[in-house]
C-alpha cells in the first residue's frame, strides 16, 4: 500500500478524465429496432500504451518507450457505458503492482488515460490492467521502458 | 612398552577379522595353484614388484618405470596366457575343496592297470599312448582333449584306444587316478636323431616328454613294442615288471608314500599358511597405519525419502566440504563416491526445511576419519509439483533509432503451460523472454527468441519448446513539434 502510494505521487493525469466522445451515433440508432443486440456490460473497444495524448488521441503508440521520453501513458476507450463508474488502471512492473489509478467514466461513452514518469529504475517489462469497479481485467497490455 | 600396549589397543575386531580373511584367501589360492605353471609365474610378478620397489628406493628411474609396466600388464597376461589351467583347476574342484581341505597325498595312480594296458595292447598290436602327468601342468601343451575325469582301469583303457573308438588316435592324460583327457593332440617332436621307423605316434610321444616332466607310454602299432619316453631318454620295455617300476618311479610311489613325505607336505602347508598371514599383515599395515594424512573432498548431497506429491526447489549448497583423514594408501585410494553424504527428508513440509549435518549424515569407507565440515546446516526448499499456462512477453534491450517505434508485438505462442513448484507458479504471471536488442531492429520482422524461465527449476510443459516466436511491426515514429499538440486533458 506504502508503495502504491509512493508510486501515486509520480502519475501524471491520473485524474482521468478526460475526453468525452459524446456522440450519439447515427449508426446505431439506423438499426432497425430489434435487430441491435444492447450491451449489457461495459465495453472496452480500446487499450494503448502511448508516448502521450494529444488532441485526445494516443500520440506514438508503441510498447517499447525509450525512458528519454520521460513518460508513459495507457489510453482506454469504451463504448458503450452504460452508467456513471469508476474504472481502474493498473501498473504492474515485473509482475508487481506498482500503482493503481481509478478513472471516471461516463455514459454513453467514455475516452480516459493514466500516466506515468520514467525513472532510471524503471526500465524492463511492464502490462497494464485494465479492470472494471468490481476487479475483472478488461484488458492488459504490455510495453517495455528500455534506454 | 606403554605404546606398544596403546598400538594394540587400537586394533579392533573388524581388523582382525580383516586380516585373517585375506589371509585366508590367500592361502586358498596357494592350495589351489600351487602345481602349476600360475603358481610360478605368480611368484615371479611377485618378485618383479618386489623389485620394482627396490628400485624405486634406489633411484634407478628408467629399472623401475619398465618393471612397472611389466607388472601391470602381468596380471593380463596371466589370464590370457594361463586361462586354459585357471579353468581346469577351478572345474576340477567343487566348491567344498576350494573353500575348504587341504589334500597332504597324491591320490594313487594305479600303475599295474596301466601296466596290463599296455601290454594287452602292445599283444594285440594296437597302438596308444599314454602320458602320466608328473608335477608339472600339461594344460599348455596339448590340444583338443577330451575331458574324461574316468577312473583308470584296463579295460577302460584298452577301449579308448581300440580301433573302432573315435578317440582312440590321441593320447590320453592321466592325472593321479584319474584318466583327465582322452584324444588329446601332442606337440611332435623335431629332433633329426631319431629311428626312421618312428612315425608321428612316437614323434609326438616324445614331443610332449620334451616339453613337460611327463612320463609318456608308446605302444607301437607296427611292431607291437612299448616304449617309456621321459624327457629326452627313451627306454624300450619288454617286461611288465619293468614298466611297473619306471612308472612307479615317476608317481612316487615306490610301493608305499612314506610318512617323511605326508610330514614334508604338511610343513609344506603350514609355511605357506604362515608366509598368506604375514604377507598380508604386512599389507595391512602399510595401508592402515601408514602417514596420517589429509584431504578434502566435496560431496554432492543425497535426499532420502522425499515425499512422491513433492519437489526439492532449492536448496542452500549443492555439496558438503569434508577434510578426512587417514593413512597415506588409503587417502590417494579414496575416491569421492566412496563417501556419501545422505539427508533423510521423511518430515519434510513443503516450505523451506532446515537440516544440520552431524557424522551420521556421512558415510565414509573402513579406515577414514572425518576431521571437519562445512556448511553444518542445508536448508531444503521443497514444493509440490503444479502446472500453469502464462502469458509471454517480450523483454526489450538498448534503444530503438530515435525515428521508429514498435507499434506492436505478436508472439506465438502468446501463452505456454509452465511446470514447477506450486509456491513458485503461484508468484510468476509472466514468462519474458531473453532480452531482445533494439538496436538493430530498423524494420518489421520476425525473430526466434528464448525464453528466460526464473528459477531455473521452471520448465515449460511437455510437447512445447522453450522458444517463441516474436513478430515486431515498426512505424516510423511521429516528431512532435514545439508548441503544439497538447495533453487532451489531465485533471
Amino acid at each position: 500500500m506504502k508503495e502504491i502510494t509512493s508510486r501515486w505521487n509520480k502519475v501524471v493525469g491520473w485524474a482521468g478524465v478526460l475526453i468525452v466522445w459524446l456522440v450519439l451515433s447515427g449508426t446505431a440508432l439506423a438499426d432497425p429496432p430489434g435487430a441491435v443486440v444492447t450491451p449489457s456490460k461495459l465495453q472496452l473497444v480500446t487499450a494503448v500504451m502511448c508516448e502521450d495524448i494529444v488532441n485526445r488521441l494516443p500520440y506514438n503508440e508503441a510498447v517499447v518507450f525509450s525512458i528519454t521520453g520521460g513518460k508513459v501513458s495507457c489510453f482506454t476507450l469504451f463504448d458503450p457505458v452504460l452508467e456513471r463508474t469508476a474504472v481502474y488502471h493498473n501498473w504492474y512492473y515485473r509482475d508487481n503492482l506498482s500503482t493503481k489509478i481509478k478513472l471516471l467514466i461516463n455514459p454513453p461513452k467514455w475516452g480516459t488515460y493514466s500516466s506515468i514518469q520514467l525513472r532510471e529504475a524503471d526500465k524492463g517489462p511492464w502490462r497494464v490492467e485494465v479492470t472494471d469497479s468490481d476487479g475483472n481485467v478488461l484488458q492488459t497490455i504490455r510495453f517495455s521502458i528500455t534506454d | 612398552m606403554e605404546g606398544f600396549i596403546q598400538f594394540f589397543r587400537e586394533i579392533r575386531w573388524q581388523d582382525v577379522v580383516d586380516i585373517g580373511l585375506n589371509s585366508y584367501i590367500l592361502f586358498r589360492f596357494y592350495i589351489l595353484f600351487r602345481r602349476t605353471n600360475v603358481f610360478k609365474i605368480l611368484i615371479g610378478v611377485a618378485l618383479l614388484w618386489v623389485l620394482q620397489q627396490a628400485a624405486g628406493y634406489l633411484g634407478l628411474i628408467v629399472t623401475s618405470w619398465v618393471v612397472q609396466a611389466i607388472t601391470t600388464i602381468a596380471a593380463l597376461i596371466i589370464v590370457v596366457v594361463f586361462r586354459n589351467e585357471i579353468r581346469s583347476v577351478l572345474q576340477a574342484k567343487n566348491i567344498r575343496s576350494i573353500l575348504w581341505g587341504v589334500s597332504f597325498k597324491q591320490p594313487q595312480t594305479p600303475v599295474q592297470a596301466i601296466v596290463e594296458s599296455a601290454f594287452d595292447l602292445a599283444k594285440r598290436r594296437i597302438g596308444a599312448i599314454i602320458v602320466v602327468q608328473g608335477k608339472e601342468s600339461l594344460s599348455e601343451a596339448v590340444q583338443q582333449g577330451i575331458p574324461c575325469n574316468a577312473f583308470i582301469t584296463r579295460e577302460m583303457i584298452t577301449s579308448i584306444f581300440w580301433p573302432d573308438n573315435p578317440v582312440h588316435d590321441g593320447a590320453v592324460i592321466i592325472e593321479g587316478d584319474r584318466i583327465a583327457e582322452v584324444g588329446v593332440v601332442l606337440p611332435l617332436s623335431l629332433r633329426q636323431d631319431l629311428p626312421s621307423y618312428y612315425g608321428t605316434r612316437h614323434r609326438a610321444a616324445i614331443g610332449i616328454a620334451e616339453m613337460t616332466d611327463a612320463l609318456v607310454v608308446v605302444v607301437s602299432e607296427e611292431r607291437g613294442t612299448i616304449l617309456a619316453i621321459r624327457g629326452n631318454q627313451i627306454q624300450r620295455v619288454l617286461r611288465p615288471e619293468e614298466l611297473t617300476d619306471i612308472l612307479n618311479a615317476h608317481t612316487g610311489i615306490e610301493g608305499q608314500q612314506d610318512a617323511a613325505e605326508t610330514k614334508k607336505a604338511r610343513l609344506e602347508v603350514a609355511a605357506a599358511a604362515l608366509v598368506s598371514f604375514a604377507v598380508i599383515t604386512g599389507a595391512w599395515f602399510s595401508i592402515t597405519k601408514g602417514l596420517e594424512t589429509l584431504t578434502t573432498l566435496d560431496i554432492p548431497i543425497e535426499y532420502m525419502n522425499r515425499n512422491p506429491a513433492m519437489e526439492i526447489i532449492e536448496t542452500s549448497v549443492s555439496a558438503i566440504r569434508i577434510q578426512l583423514s587417514g593413512s597415506d594408501t588409503l587417502i590417494r585410494s579414496v575416491r569421492q563416491d566412496q563417501v556419501r553424504v545422505r539427508i533423510d527428508l521423511d518430515g519434510a513440509v513443503v516450505g523451506k526445511n532446515s537440516y544440520t549435518i552431524t557424522t551420521e549424515n556421512i558415510s565414509l569407507p573402513p579406515g577414514l576419519f572425518i576431521k571437519s565440515f562445512q556448511p553444518d546446516v542445508v536448508e531444503v526448499t521443497l514444493d509440490t509439483p503444479d502446472r500453469k499456462e502464462i502469458p509471454i512477453q517480450a523483454d526489450w534491450t538498448g534503444k530503438l533509432p530515435e525515428n521508429l517505434r514498435i507499434e506492436s508485438v505478436r508472439i506465438e505462442p502468446a501463452r505456454i503451460p509452465i511446470v514447477g513448484g506450486g509456491r513458485i507458479l503461484s508468484k510468476i504471471q509472466t514468462v519474458y523472454t531473453e532480452k531482445i536488442p533494439l538496436d538493430t531492429i530498423l524494420s518489421s520482422r520476425m525473430l526466434t527468441v528464448n525464453l528466460a524461465l526464473s528459477p531455473a527449476s521452471l520448465k515449460v510443459g511437455p510437447g512445447y519448446r522453450e522458444k517463441v516466436l516474436v513478430e515486431i511491426t515498426v512505424k516510423p515514429r511521429e516528431i512532435r513539434k514545439e508548441g503544439t499538440g497538447q495533453p487532451a486533458s489531465s485533471q
